[in-house]
């Protein structure tokens, strides 16, 4: 409990290189930019909840407030809350102490890429101050993003400064696993959580410059008057879709495969358990994704209008995605097998998480089959799905993480009842506002309307939805303001309370000082994170 | 008088179309709702039972392997080599099968979906912001104003009952998509290209397409009714709507 | 292949203000200064986030180059083993450009170049490979030279191997100048799309190639070098020639 007698220094925060300090900024970050989003959440919710316009007086500024609020709630919870949530916050504060380094490889560029980082939320949030505020969805697909009025350039800059520090990341984390494993630590002996972002990184370095060129285009189109996307004048319409999805499909894996991680760290630390046939999960689980992620893209285009033996192609390679997530998904449930389980409060969340992810993960094969999606495409059982899948199973994964190493970054302990009754409150929540999205999107709900005078019937479902939603919100207040007072005054904590075998947990105090161990770690070849019978 | 003897002409191909139609018995022809509705079902027990024994096994085990006091650990089994390898080939050959499985049946409906049957009645769409235009065979269009005044909104798509619709789409500004909820289909509207669907209306019945790609502010108000009737009243809404198309 | 470093390093909190202030620097110079002037058609707000981001993220890297060059890293020489890692993702964001052209180049069938391109002159793209070539043996005898502590020859060949490079990006800048007085811009077809923009991505990073050369210049000016910097600069200045030869024939050959 080193951090007792420090006093707190500004510029050492703010000029900081160290990486545990540039993860809790990266926390810090995200959840700002998933309090903003989860704000416009409730507004989408409360607009939606009867059929006219209901926060505004008429059609037109209703939907323009409401493309807002969307553009800003998808682009922000997907690139500036759970991404850099996951492999910004999580792999900086945990990697390194895991495999028991001092620091990354490249500690300023680590600053570099956080600082990037905030100035992509900076430009994020400055969208709302501008007269043009942007309104052309996460997805930002021309010829609309290039016709509309709204501010283009705002959304391209904040893929390129998120992007780009994603990148960096990449490089480091790459870099610093290969070269910088403690003495004897051999591949076989990596966390989990270690072996996810080492596979989500890949994804990243591959796939993030091929969105970056994409949006790269959109900004020369908008602006300098070139025609990527134009067909009039030799451009191609479809371009962009191909190549936005060519990389934001892999990036659902670079959420999927960290939050996963987490999820093995934590249920294997209540479950006092080794992970069920490790070598499957990493080289055939994780590795397997990897492998498969960049072949499946058009499933987000199969109502585009792509060619026959494209649609059908994919739709194969979709499903075999199932393959590598089974693998992942057996070693996940495996060690719940003989286990001798206890129910923290992390624990809580990871076992919500298993059924959340079996919801989200299953829902994603009806989508991959190219027949039925011609169907539920574009309908709010694509919300379902992915609300599901990322929206819950990931973002709780995260909050898993946060309450699962919360004594270890701030040597105090959370306040457990407080932090129960969120958790239930946000459990219940999600599942009021998100299970009626599937019922109403087979029935025919479309995606991104804000009006269903069409479909009058629809209008209970979303009430409910709407109630789930404030539910939600209660849940994530409590859970946020839990962190922000535990940190301060709670109960002050052992460096070890969940008596864990990884690194993080047996060789350094909470929180870990600069230069992370008194003393150099060295590991036995027999030794690996989770042998609880030795 | 053009438009007037393209409409003529056009109704007569209708008509003999209905007739061919009539002659070979209707149900022999596959529609993309019937196909939807029968691989959704199948889809749909499938991801059931996976998901009921991930989940069953899931709570059982929480339930079973409670530690029983508070230094307990766990007892996870050893995998020799052999059982490595058996615990991911054998689960990807089930998980394996099952994939072929569901894109063998998807497959097969999804050839339902792309081949339009021979005898069906074409219809241009164009969807502009924020817009649809019908255009019939013969020439005549209709469309839909949402704002408009009760009764003067326009009719929207009217199609016959018993007769296949092929749609053959185009967009004038940016991108659109053509969604039938009632009809199972969708697919997009792009300037520069022409796309299509097909879909089967077997009974009166009035429903709504949607658009289904966002489009902009009034992207939620894109929608225009879409009415089956039977084959008589489309005939004589046909050329009534042809009249007041050359009057106008 | 681990290694151990915890040990030996300090224990008080590692800090260093580069970062941050180049990061602001680039928030001010290329977005805000980007839609100041496109966006906002506003010269005056350009000139000033030009203004503020110029020296800050001059000073940024300034500070940073320092650091590298006298502060000892944490695992000494891993950035050579980095930076393939960097040149990976910079293969595939050009690679996202290649397949836009293709796409758009394929499906255009015979119709190529569109109507509007003018005679593109095929010596310049000759000279500029020389060049790039050239300057590439160059700064590999500057590092000769360096290998055998020649800090002389090093900062010689140096600079050859920088006026080597400005010159390719002068023969840019002219032929840029040229084809726009001939009404060939950004926006007149398919072709001056890709042709705009795969060379233009590309001369930025001959600017950024640059800059690192430069970098090194200045303190080797008095006698301070970092020999794992000198490499990384390299190895990224052949990859920005060899790029080069996918261009030259990819844009103007093919
Ligand atoms: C973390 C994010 C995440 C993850 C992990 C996934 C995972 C999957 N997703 Fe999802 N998806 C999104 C986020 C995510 N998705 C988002 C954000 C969108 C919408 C984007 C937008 O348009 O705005 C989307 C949209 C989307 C579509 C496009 C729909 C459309 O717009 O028309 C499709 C279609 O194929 C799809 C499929 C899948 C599949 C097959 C998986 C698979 O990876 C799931 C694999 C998991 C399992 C299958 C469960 C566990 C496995 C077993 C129990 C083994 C046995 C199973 C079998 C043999 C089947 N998703
Ligand atoms: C990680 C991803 C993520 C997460 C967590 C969420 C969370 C939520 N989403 Fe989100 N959603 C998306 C990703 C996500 N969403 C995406 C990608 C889209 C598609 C966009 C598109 O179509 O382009 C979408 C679209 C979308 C729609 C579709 C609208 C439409 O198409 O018409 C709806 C509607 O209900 C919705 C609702 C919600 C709700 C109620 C939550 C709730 O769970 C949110 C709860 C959170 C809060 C209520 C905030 C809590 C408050 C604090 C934490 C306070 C602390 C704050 C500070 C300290 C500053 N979302
Ligand atoms: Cu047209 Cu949405
Ligand atoms: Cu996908």
């Amino acid at each position: 409990m080193s951090a007792e007698s420090e006093k707190f220094n500004l510029s050492e925060w703010i000029f900081t290189t160290d990486h545990k300090r540039i993860g809790v900024m990266y926390l810090i970050g995200s959840i700002a930019a998933f309090g903003v989003a989860g704000i416009m959440a409730i507004l989408i919710r409360i607009e939606q909840s009867s059929l006219g316009p209901t926060l505004a007086d008429d059609a037109l500024t209703a939907g323009q407030q409401y493309n807002e609020w969307l553009y800003f709630h998808g682009a922000a919870m997907i690139l500036a809350f759970l991404i850099p949530g996951l492999t910004g916050f999580a792999a900086n504060y945990f990697l390194p102490l895991m495999i028991g380094a001092a620091d990354v490889a490249f500690p300023r560029i680590n600053a570099l890429s956080v600082w990037l980082f905030w100035c992509g939320i900076i430009v994020a949030l400055l969208g709302f101050v501008i007269p043009d505020t942007p309104d052309i969805m996460w997805t930002g697909y021309p010829p609309y993003s290039i016709l509309t009025g709204g501010n283009t350039a705002f959304y391209v800059f904040t893929v390129h400064l998120l992007g780009f520090a994603s990148i960096l990341g990449a490089v480091n984390f790459l870099v610093t696993v290969i070269y910088m494993r403690a003495p004897g630590m051999g591949w076989n002996q990596l966390n989990m959580f270690v072996w996810s972002t080492v596979t989500a990184f890949v994804i990243q370095l591959v796939f993030v410059p091929v969105l970056a060129a994409a949006v790269t285009m959109l900004l020369f189109d908008k602006y300098l008057g070139t025609h990527f996307f134009d067909p009039s004048a030799g451009g191609d319409v479809l371009l962009y879709q191909n190549l936005f999805w060519f990389y934001s499909h892999p990036a659902v894996y670079v959420i999927l495969l960290p939050a996963l991680g987490i999820l093995y760290e934590v249920v294997a630390t209540f479950s006092k358990n080794k992970i069920f046939n490790y070598k499957a999960g990493v080289y055939g689980g994780m590795w397997g994704v990897v492998l498969i992620s960049g072949e499946v893209w058009v499933h987000h285009l199969y109502i585009s209008g792509m060619p026959n033996w494209i649609r059908v192609g994919m739709m194969i390679s979709t499903l075999l995605i199932s393959l590598p997530v089974g693998l992942l998904a057996i070693s996940l449930f495996g060690t719940l097998y003989k286990g001798a389980i206890t129910f923290e409060l992390p624990m809580k969340y990871a076992i919500s998480c298993l059924f959340l992810f079996l919801i989200g993960g299953l829902t994603g094969i009806p989508l991959a089959i190219t027949a039925l999606d011609l169907h539920l495409s574009e309908t709010s059982f694509i919300h379902a799905h992915f609300h599901y899948i990322m929206g819950i199973f990931a973002t709780f994964s995260v909050f898993a993480a946060v309450y699962y190493w919360f004594p270890k970054m701030t040597g105090r302990m959370f306040n457990e009842k407080l932090g129960t009754i969120g958790f239930w409150l946000n459990f219940i929540g999600v599942n009021v506002t998100f299970l009626p999205l599937f019922k109403i999107g087979i029935d025919g709900m479309p995606r991104r309307y804000w009006n269903y005078e069409m479909f009058p019937q629809f209008e209970t479902w979303h009430f409910v939805a709407m109630i789930g939603a404030l539910l939600v919100a209660a849940g994530m207040l409590l859970t946020v303001s839990n962190w922000i007072i535990s940190a301060f005054n709670g109960e002050p904590a052992s460096d070890n309370p969940w008596k864990s075998k990884s690194l993080e947990w047996t060789h350094t105090v909470s929180p870990p000082g600069p230069g992370n161990f008194l003393k150099p770690v060295e590991v036995e070849t027999d030794w690996t994170p989770y042998d609880y019978r030795k | 008088m053009k438009k007037m003897l393209a409409t003529l002409t056009g109704i007569a191909l209708v008509v003999s179309s209905a007739i061919v139609m009539a002659s070979e018995s209707s149900d022999t022809i596959k529609d993309p709702a019937e196909e939807w509705q029968h691989l959704w079902t199948e889809v749909l027990v499938d991801l059931y039972i996976l998901g009921g024994i991930f989940g069953a096994l899931a709570i059982y085990w929480l339930f079973k392997y409670r530690a029983k006091d508070p230094d307990a650990v766990g007892d996870g089994p050893n995998l020799s080599r052999a059982q490595v390898w058996a615990w991911a080939i054998v689960p990807c050959v089930l998980f394996l099968a099952d994939d072929l499985y569901l894109g063998a049946s998807g497959w097969s409906a999804w050839n339902v979906y792309r081949n339009v049957p021979e005898n069906a009645m074409e219809v241009k769409v164009t969807g502009s912001m924020w817009n649809w235009e019908f255009e019939y065979e013969d020439g005549t269009t209709s469309t839909y104003d949402v704002d408009g005044d009760e009764g003067e909104k326009g009719d929207g798509l009217v199609v016959p009952v018993g007769t296949p619709v092929a749609l053959r789409m185009t967009s004038t500004d940016v991108i659109h998509s053509f969604g039938l909820t009632k009809y199972r289909v969708k697919e997009d509207l792009m300037p520069g290209r022409v796309t299509y669907i097909w879909f089967y209306p077997k009974e009166e019945a009035k429903s709504w397409v949607t658009c289904t790609e966002f489009c902009g502010a009034s992207h939620a108000r894109m929608y225009a009714p879409v009415k089956a009737i039977p084959q008589a009243k489309f005939e004589n809404w046909l050329a009534k709507r042809a009249k007041e198309e050359a009057e106008e | 292949m681990s290694q151990s470093t915890s040990a030996e390093h300090a224990h008080h909190w590692e800090v260093s203000w580069a970062p941050l202030v180049a990061t602001f620097g680039a928030l001010f110079l290329i977005p805000f200064a980007f839609s100041a002037y496109y966006v906002y058609e506003d010269t005056f707000l350009t000139v000033i986030f030009a203004g503020i981001g110029t020296p800050l993220m001059l000073a940024g890297i300034a500070k940073w180059v320092s650091e590298g060059i006298t502060e000892k890293p944490l695992l000494e020489g891993v950035s050579p083993s980095g930076l393939p890692y960097f040149i990976v993702s910079e293969v595939f964001i050009f690679l996202g450009f290649f397949v836009s052209y293709w796409v758009i180049r394929l499906s255009a069938g015979n119709a190529w170049p569109p109507e509007g391109t003018p005679e593109i002159n095929m010596f310049m793209p000759v000279i500029m490979t020389v060049i790039l070539v050239a300057s590439s043996i160059t700064y590999h005898v500057a590092e000769e030279k360096y290998d055998h502590d020649d800090l002389e020859g090093f900062r010689k060949w140096l600079i050859i191997s920088i006026g080597l490079g400005a010159i390719f990006l002068g023969c840019t800048i002219y032929e840029y100048g040229h084809l726009l007085h001939l009404g060939f811009g950004p926006s007149t077809n398919a072709y001056s799309t890709i042709f705009y923009t795969i060379t233009g991505f590309h001369a930025s990073h001959v600017v950024i190639g640059l800059g690192m050369f430069i970098a090194i210049l200045i303190p080797a000016l008095s006698g301070k070098t970092n020999k794992y910097f000198v490499f990384c600069a390299g190895v990224y200045w052949h990859f920005v020639d060899v790029i080069w030869f996918f261009v030259a024939s990819q844009v103007y050959f093919w």
